[in-house]
């Protein structure tokens, strides 16, 4: 079983820098009695992803629902560090928005940012946690493996420090070429040191109290279907797939099927009375 | 008291104080899904920080001398715009942000004192008696108490040969608000903990003249090295795992670099190593001895009608001494003595927590780690809420912690160092070393690991 860890001695003796943060908000019409939703990103994505369509979906669905661009990311600061930003620095981003919304916030992550959430909720009691497609936390080994047999020049890439190249015909296996293109010209650079950190380091999963949901696709050309099984049995749950999608669940065509599956088992699991 | 109206609620745990300690205490019950209920004096959260507060001992001055990291709750980090040593102002604005996001104020019943404590016979219950703002007192049984009501408001206050006869006023650093008290008057500042030190430093800012007696010589340590807040720095040679000795040495080199040679600014050189006595952080103590702005004296001998002799036979003409010599530890409700182990002048406490006396009595607070203290607190209360977690669903492994709370009360986690002191360290902990075996207990609790000797 995972352990709790207390002990944080990075965290205390070089701590990440402040930052400016971009966060998206769309909010229910009226009062709601429902938890905040706070959305993370992925590699080289931002904010802007969950605003094309979920955000304002799970507003109008009685959220209160926000999205943060990690430091590097999107409309936050910290683009000219990018490149020495580390995975606890995103961490210290999605804490720091956290804390500021009036009550603890279900924490939904995609790709790299589930591997966020996750270690956001090895230390904050959020109600309950959502990976969409996510990144590996035990090692990216095989994943990094899979994008080399497919598309060998983009992991040769990512292994040289370079970004790992964020395509339209590899993200998405719906949408309209148009929309496709559209969509392909917003995403950004990654940290080299987060991509070694995801693809490289076996990390030992903390103790996560926080109900959890895995989400993802078996068409997945960013991420292995056999570690998404892994992430989710390590979490004692089985994923709930959506074949036909590509890796960006929240932009792809059937995105609305994939929120809608999220929010129910949200609904369901912090009131199951309903 | 037989007409005190009385409350069964055996299920609940209870816990005094709602300040930085008896918080996340509740908050932890929560997490454990136990219920619980929160006392608090005062109409607020933020205990000591709650400047109104009667308890509290905050002046208008006062600012965090530990940086945000690991002062912080480690779930509840301090925001970016917060600088690295808030005021006290901003201290009890986070206080109250995380018991609203949290949700903990509805578990609280504030303003109700607790009057008394005591262990219901044959259980492990106990009744705790409470009066409200009305005056009316209720008594409830409780599964268990949670005390954390503080140990730095009531004043130590020294006796010296003659302070009867000194005609100035005379006041103790709990009754100091501000610096209008020392404003043309000569001061005699006592006492060099880090708020003597800190009132030492405001009245050579305001007073006409000012001296500051101390025990011996000590290290003042700036708050920034190299533009880093000195205990990040002082966590970074933790972080390379660099042995005590070595530390002891950069340490050195370090206040060489940024204080210099104590004895050429007049003041005594420290006559321990580094590590032996409760960290002070001040920069501004030196700057004002340099400027003559403070005369260091040694300790004090005895007192006259208007003025002070010191123990090197010279003598200052002073109007007001300020003793900043510290507080007593002190549980008005609960018979320390009974329950907490008391032997010689302190409660003997696994952890400064756990009593062998008591299965369901603990103590969270009692601690004054060598850096920030909140997040000690939060893993405090995380532990004391496993416990009773485990005691509840997870009878072996709750007497597993039993024995060793039994086994190892009089243990000090003093990160291998010897205090000077011992009377004033009782409760001293080196952050990290306490840290580690906070969660070496709760990991025994949550997930039954093995402990292992130290």
């Amino acid at each position: 079983m995972s352990r709790v860890r207390a002990m944080r001695p990075f965290d205390w003796a070089l701590p990440s820098r402040p930052v400016h943060r971009e966060v998206l908000s769309v909010l229910p019409g009226a009062e709601s009695s429902r938890p905040p939703l706070l959305f993370v990103h992925g590699m080289g994505h931002g904010a802007w992803c969950y605003a094309e369509h979920w955000l304002p979906a799970a507003a109008g669905r009685g959220y209160p629902a926000h999205a943060v661009s990690l430091r590097g990311h999107g409309g936050s600061g910290g683009h000219t560090r990018l490149r020495r930003t580390l995975l606890r620095d995103y961490v210290h981003d999605v804490l720091q928005i956290a804390i500021s919304l009036p009550r603890p916030p279900v924490l939904i992550g995609h790709s790299m940012g589930a591997v966020v959430v996750r270690l956001v909720l090895e230390r904050y009691p959020a109600p309950a946690g959502v990976l969409v497609a996510p990144a590996p936390l035990h090692s990216g080994l095989r994943t990094l493996a899979m994008i080399a047999r497919e598309r060998p020049s983009h992991a040769l890439r990512a292994v040289a420090g370079a970004s790992l190249p964020m395509t339209a015909d590899a993200l998405f296996e719906g949408l309209d070429p148009g929309s496709a293109r559209r969509l392909e010209s917003r995403f950004g650079p990654e940290s080299p040191l987060v991509q070694y950190d995801v693809a490289l380091l076996p990390r030992r999963a903390g103790r996560v109290r926080a109900p959890m949901l895995v989400v993802a696709t078996p068409d997945d050309r960013y991420v292995s279907l056999a570690d998404v099984h892994r992430t989710a049995s390590d979490l004692g749950v089985q994923p709930v797939l959506f074949p036909g999608m590509g890796h960006d669940l929240m932009l792809d065509a059937g995105q609305d099927r994939v929120l809608d599956a999220i929010l129910d088992w949200v609904d369901v699991t912090l009131d199951p009375g309903r | 008291m037989p007409d005190t109206p009385f409350v069964d609620r055996s299920d609940t745990w209870c816990v005094i104080g709602a300040g930085a300690h008896g918080l996340p205490a509740v908050k932890a019950f929560l997490e454990q899904g136990l219920p619980v209920q929160g006392y608090e004096r005062e109409d607020d959260v933020g205990g000591n920080w709650n400047a109104q507060g009667r308890s509290s001992r905050v002046y208008g001055s006062t600012h965090l001398i530990s940086s945000k990291p690991f002062t912080a709750y480690p779930d509840f980090p301090m925001p970016d715009d917060y600088p690295d040593y808030p005021h006290h102002s901003l201290v009890l604005a986070y206080f109250r942000r995380y018991a609203d996001h949290f949700g903990l104020r509805e578990h609280v019943a504030f303003g109700t004192e607790v009057e008394a404590c005591e262990p219901v016979d044959a259980h492990d219950h106990w009744d705790v008696t409470v009066r409200d703002r009305s005056g009316a007192r209720t008594r409830t049984r409780f599964a268990g108490v949670v005390v954390a009501n503080g140990h730095n408001w009531n004043p130590k206050r020294p006796e010296y040969l003659g302070l009867d006869t000194f005609a100035g006023e005379v006041i103790h650093s709990a009754d100091y608000k501000g610096p209008e008290i020392l404003r043309g008057r000569r001061v005699l500042v006592v006492g060099a903990g880090n708020t003597g030190c800190d009132l030492a430093v405001e009245a050579a800012q305001n007073a006409e003249s000012t001296v500051h007696s101390t025990r011996r010589g000590y290290y003042y340590n700036p708050k920034y090295v190299n533009g880093r807040p000195s205990d990040q720095v002082a966590d970074t040679l933790l972080l390379l795992r660099l042995p005590l000795p070595v530390r002891r040495a950069l340490f050195g080199l370090t206040q060489k670099l940024v204080v210099g040679d104590y004895a050429s600014l007049g003041l005594r050189r420290p006559d321990h190593r580094f590590f032996e006595t409760h960290p002070i952080v001040n920069s501004l103590l030196v700057y004002y001895v340099g400027q003559g702005d403070i005369l260091p004296k040694p300790d004090v001998e005895r007192f006259d009608a208007t003025g002070a002799v010191f123990t090197d036979g010279t003598r200052s003409d002073v109007d007001l001494v300020v003793f900043c010599t510290g507080y007593l530890v002190r549980f008005d409700f609960l018979d320390a003595h009974a329950h907490l182990n008391w032997r010689d002048t302190h409660p003997h406490l696994y952890l400064h927590v756990f009593t062998p006396r008591h299965d369901t009595l603990f103590v969270s607070g009692l601690i004054q780690p060598d850096s920030g203290q909140w997040c000690l607190a939060h893993w405090q209360g995380q532990l004391i809420a496993a416990y009773a977690r485990a005691r509840r669903d997870r009878p072996d492994l709750a007497g597993r912690f039993r024995d060793r709370v039994a086994a190892h009360a009089d243990e000090r986690f003093t990160g291998g160092t010897t205090y000077a002191e011992s009377t004033r360290h009782y409760f001293e902990v080196a952050h990290q070393d306490y840290l580690r075996e906070l969660e070496r207990a709760i990991n025994l609790l949550e997930v039954g690991a093995p402990v292992g000797s130290r």
